[in-house]
């Protein structure tokens, strides 16, 4: 008899918890929570606890899969490659390389991120790769680097404990990123000041001492609001900004006319708490901000994070412990994702593809000559595609007919597609319109790292054999590249791709299996001595000159808002229960028992209005579409707004979100878009 | 003290008194529980054999099957001879769980050894040896504990208060049932919709832990997993302590002591067992 | 201000409690009207989850009403209930309900009058104690 655990990374949001997964005689049989990560120190929460529960289900694809009058059958590896390789090949030589695209995935490892943006550039030779990164925090990456020269959270999660002041402001913290909640509530026991700016009534609220309840899509202005309260009572970091920063002249000209009063007119926040608030966190020895996808997924999505670092740099709370701009990543490696370049316009470590140089590196290395022109992002990609220039399209992991906006326009576009094919662990609604279907291993049967929110970079190792025929994402990619001709991917196991990795990107320059095995790492990390990077901007920010830069923001209405039609604000997001599409929670059967299916939040005072009870069926619509779900009648959300969880794909949110974009992060606005609510007639 | 532990073990290994030894074993930078069966490769295992302060405790309730690690082994390999390197509240764990038909005690082989006062201190344990005390010199227990004082120095509202304000922190993660060796049911009352509403947060105040606290009033055998397990430091502990007073006080019964010693919900007024066929569950 | 009227809720066990109340509605006694009885096979069928529940959904208190010892119907149900009742008592007042909240009584199926006058004395305990504070949580 054979009993071993073997310490892993939980697969779920950005906090990057560890826990060993039991294994007695090479089945799973639990997880076991793991005492000495710095983070996790034993705790996770319910997804954590039940992560092993999806591994082991029934549905997990164990063989690739064909499509042949609209009915798939098994097929073996040798044919599924040959047949995915000859027709990628194909469209790249009829209709050239951007003809295809390629989706990566913030669930699968560095390793395998690192891959398949090479095989989307090295291989296909198009740039046309990207992922769900876009969707959630691409608004992050481009509006922190314009202010910090990185986009990436500043601070780790532990030092939160000893916040002075923590401004949570559109992150539902103790649902979404459960441990780093736990850092609050701690930072809070030990005399913090806690201030929740969100248009939801969410729990963290109970613990606040202010909740700034703004009306959804104006965080501009409540930031404008709070930086003309400190600049008008002279509270920010004089000395800090001098040293530190350039612009500050731009932001003080643009918000001395967000007075409390007006910003009370934009935002709702009564001038009082506003005013409160900004003296609270500007007296703050170390205040520190947390965000998520509350503030950036917006039209204004950039503008939002570039805001909260205005604020930032204006008290002077950054580069010091327990301070700092804290994007919180939803999925487990969007962060590597990203730092891998997934992207359309980056090679790893944030390299520009426009670069000469850096294109120069990669293409000598990879023994290719690279392509210039930035690719598509994923909302283009779909748009490309139901026009008909995207022919083929990879996707990897990831579950575009329900994560995306306005799915009726996703499914069109992937409908139109002449190949499409798809790697996951289970027959997705996106694979179920696929041609090809490859059976991938999922994060308990293959080795790798994750980097977690706090760019902290740790092992993924493997405890048990992939079921049946499925084989690790890397494996795939390896096999696949290939067959299709490439001799640069002859790879023995996951270390290797690291090694070339840390060869090509200084952030992760002093990364290796060898290291890593012993603990996390946070990058950067650039030599092999070097012990990681807890916080980030220590002497200088990381823009060429070294100075951080102030941006001076006016506040713009989201794109689109409620009229007489569509008289209620949409917003939506996630539940503790559940993950993502629900994949892999939803074949766990405790977090199934605890929330079935999806439903619509509605305020008291609406339903009663429209006398809808509670547990009624209700159609929610929006000019994309609609869908029927059972109403929860609350106090969490405010008159005139509904909010809708979006992992359930029989009542699905992102039927009705609004694909408009920010112009640069090319973000969709998951957060606000008109509906409408009525009242389901029984027949 | 971990050389003698190690040196046991390999005895016991090599007589044959024992085919495994489940204990603590070093590895990724920390330790996690294991299953030594002496050589892997030729090269003897048991090198790598510790014990530490973070994990007290080995023989955890797996999911999603509910089962004791010890009892998915023993049905595994009936005949299969365990030792176990156990503190204090191991053996009172494992004690539990053979009353309970969980486990097969007769094929399982305690290896005791003393926790330090230092230790005894930290998880303010009242019994910090087991019975079948081997290794280490047995300390005192601590006695007193200042977060039960607290409590009971504060009135009925204020109580109400602090766990009003203690309970709301919850995030319904279960991980205080998952790492009780005592929590065992197949079907548990916590995921009832009956007894608490699902799917919202905080869950229903004190419904929720209140299952625990009662369910595992008279079993529990205070190792504290649940309290150290909390993600939002919940004082879970404060209440099962008290209660294992109570149990002293109202019964004159103590959990994880003696295998032979009936649970008082199982017995009469008088304390006679009760005829075996209504004994089942409580 | 109206006086406080309490909800109460009685679990009655089905061989004596609830002959009893029977038998004082039969014999026409007098009992205040704030309970609400809720028939069981057995006092040992009511859990302690059960009176929690009660409280949490807002009862101000709980009765339990069983048959005297040694006459429980099932032999040792209400031995059961005994025991159960001592540790809920003590986990109440842990958590700062107030533990005169729950009452524990037998009433045998003669015993109409007691039954009366055990419900008679509840309701003006909790009338003392007023409000249950736990309406306040769920609130």
């Amino acid at each position: 008899m054979e009993y071993k655990n073997v310490l892993t990374t939980c697969p779920y949001c950005g906090c990057g918890c560890n826990f060993y997964l039991q294994v007695l005689d090479g089945k799973l049989i639990g997880i076991l929570p793991c005492k000495s990560h710095p983070v996790s120190q034993g705790k996770l929460c319910i997804k954590g606890l039940n992560a092993g529960d999806f591994v082991t289900s029934k549905d997990r694809l164990t063989k690739p899969l064909i499509k042949r009058n609209g009915k798939f059958t098994d097929i073996s590896w040798d044919e599924a490659l040959f047949l995915v390789a000859k027709k990628l090949k194909e469209y790249k030589e009829s209709y050239g390389p951007d003809s295809i695209a390629v989706l990566s995935s913030a669930k699968c490892t560095n390793e395998e991120n690192y891959l398949m943006m090479k095989f989307a550039r090295a291989v296909l030779g198009t740039n046309n790769v990207d992922h769900c990164a876009r969707l959630c925090h691409a608004s992050t990456v481009v509006g922190l680097v314009q202010s910090f020269g990185s986009g990436a959270m500043t601070n780790s999660i532990r030092e939160l404990e000893d916040a002075d002041c923590i401004l949570v402001i559109g992150s539902n913290t103790p649902e979404q990123h459960p441990l780093i909640a736990r850092y609050i509530l701690r930072a809070k026991e030990k005399g913090a000041k806690i201030i929740v700016a969100d248009p939801r009534s969410i729990t963290l609220v109970q613990f606040a001492d202010y909740h700034l309840r703004h009306r959804p899509g104006t965080d501009v202005a409540l930031f404008n609001g709070m930086m003309n309260v400190i600049l008008n009572e002279g509270l920010e970091d004089k000395e800090f900004i001098k040293e530190r920063t350039e612009g500050i002249e731009e932001l003080k000209e643009v918000v001395k006319k967000y007075t409390p009063e007006y910003v009370e007119q934009i935002t709702g926040v009564p001038k009082d708490i506003l005013v409160d608030a900004a003296r609270t966190y500007a007296k703050a020895e170390r205040a520190s901000i947390i965000y998520s996808m509350g503030i950036t997924q917006h039209t204004t999505g950039v503008d939002n994070v570039r805001s909260s670092a205005n604020l930032a740099m204006l008290t002077g709370n950054l580069g010091k412990p327990s301070t700092g701009v804290n994007p919180l990543r939803g999925q487990v490696n969007v962060q590597g994702a990203c730092d891998m370049g997934a992207l359309p316009n980056v090679y790893s470590g944030y390299q520009n593809v426009v670069d000469e140089k850096a294109r120069e590196k990669f293409g000598n290395a990879w023994k290719v000559k690279l392509p210039e022109k930035p690719g598509l992002t994923i909302i283009e990609m779909m748009n490309e595609a139901a026009k008909g220039n995207i022919k083929a399209m990879y996707i990897m992991g990831e579950n575009p007919m329900v994560s995306d906006p306005d799915i009726s326009h996703v499914k069109e576009g992937l409908e139109k597609l002449e190949f499409l094919v798809v790697q996951d662990i289970f027959l997705t609604e996106t694979a179920q319109l696929a041609d090809v279907v490859l059976p991938g291993a999922c994060y308990a049967e293959k080795e790798g790292t994750f980097t977690s929110t706090e760019r902290l970079v740790q092992m993924v190792r493997k405890a048990i054999e992939p079921p049946g025929e499925s084989k690790a994402d890397w494996e795939i990619i390896c096999s696949l590249a290939k067959a299709m001709g490439s001799k640069e991917f002859e790879y023995v196991s996951p270390a290797e791709i690291m090694d070339e990795i840390a060869s090509f990107t200084l952030s992760y320059g002093g990364m290796s299996y060898d290291r890593l095995q012993k603990g996390g790492l946070a990058w950067p990390c650039p030599s092999k001595e070097h012990p990681g990077t807890p916080y980030l901007h220590k002497e200088k920010f990381s823009r060429a000159n070294g100075k951080g830069k102030f941006f001076g923001i006016e506040f713009k209405e989201p794109a689109e808002l409620p009229d007489e039609e569509y008289p209620f604000i949409l917003s939506t997001g996630r539940i503790i229960f559940h993950f993502h599409t629900g994949t892999m929670t939803r074949r766990t059967e405790l977090l199934n028992k605890e929330v079935p299916t999806g439903y619509v939040e509605i305020a008291h005072i609406d339903a009663a209005r429209l006398g809808i009870g509670a547990g009624e069926f209700v159609s929610v619509q929006t000019r994309r579409g609609q869908i029927k779900t059972k109403a929860l009648i609350t106090e969490r959300v405010p008159e005139g707004m509904i909010f809708i969880p979006f992992h359930f794909a029989e009542c699905a949110a992102n039927v009705l979100t609004n694909p408009a974009f920010d112009p640069v992060a090319k973000i969709p606005e998951y957060k606000v878009c008109a509906a409408r609510i009525e009242k389901v007639k029984v027949s | 003290m971990i050389e003698n532990i190690r040196d046991l073990a390999r005895k016991w290994l090599e007589s044959k008194e024992v085919d495994a030894i489940f204990g603590l074993k070093e590895q990724d930078g920390g330790v996690a529980p294991y299953l030594f069966t002496g050589r892997v490769n030729g090269i003897s295992e048991l090198g790598k054999l510790t014990t530490s302060t973070q994990y007290r405790r080995l023989c955890y309730t797996c999911r999603p099957s509910k089962d004791n690690i010890l009892s998915l082994m023993q049905r595994r390999e009936p005949n299969m001879k365990i030792g176990i390197v156990a503190r204090g509240c191991e053996e009172r764990a494992l004690v539990e769980l053979a009353k309970r038909g969980q486990i097969d005690l007769e094929k399982i082989k305690i290896m005791g050894i003393a926790c330090s006062q230092e230790e005894a201190k930290e998880c303010k344990c009242e019994r910090p040896y087991p019975n079948n005390l081997v290794i280490g010199e047995r300390v005192e227990g601590v006695s007193g504990d200042e977060n039960i004082n607290a409590l009971l120095s504060k009135s009925l509202p204020e109580r109400l208060a602090f766990w009003r304000h203690e309970l709301s922190k919850c995030i319904k993660c279960y991980g205080c049932r998952d790492a009780c060796p005592m929590c065992f049911c197949k079907d548990c009352k916590m995921e009832q919709k009956i007894f608490t509403e699902t799917g919202s947060l905080p869950p229903e105040i004190p419904m929720f832990l209140f299952i625990r606290f009662y369910h595992i009033s008279e079993r529990c055998i205070g190792c504290g997993e649940c309290e150290k397990a909390c993600p939002v430091d919940i004082p879970l502990l404060t209440i099962f302590r008290q209660l294992r007073r109570d149990m002293k006080d109202l019964f004159d019964y103590e959990a994880g002591i003696a295998v032979e010693q009936e649970s008082p919900l199982l017995t009469t007024l008088d304390e006679s067992p009760m005829r075996k066929e209504v004994t089942s569950g409580v | 201000m109206a006086e406080f009227e309490p909800k109460i809720l009685a679990f009655c066990c089905n061989w004596c409690s609830y002959a009893g109340a029977d038998l004082a509605g039969v014999s026409r006694l007098q009992y205040p009207p704030n309970i609400r009885i809720i028939r069981v096979m057995c006092s040992g069928r009511v859990e302690p989850e059960f009176v929690v529940k009660a409280l949490s959904l807002r009862a101000d208190g709980v009765l339990i009403l069983g048959c005297h010892i040694g006459d429980c119907h099932y032999i040792y149900g209400n031995h059961r209930t005994k025991k159960r009742m001592a540790i809920l008592e003590r986990i109440l007042g842990y958590l700062g309900i107030d533990p005169a909240r729950v009452r524990l009584e037998w009433v045998s199926a003669s015993e109409g009058a007691r039954f009366a006058e055990v419900v008679r004395q509840f309701t003006e305990e909790i009338k003392k104690l007023g409000p249950n504070p736990l309406k306040e949580v769920r609130a």
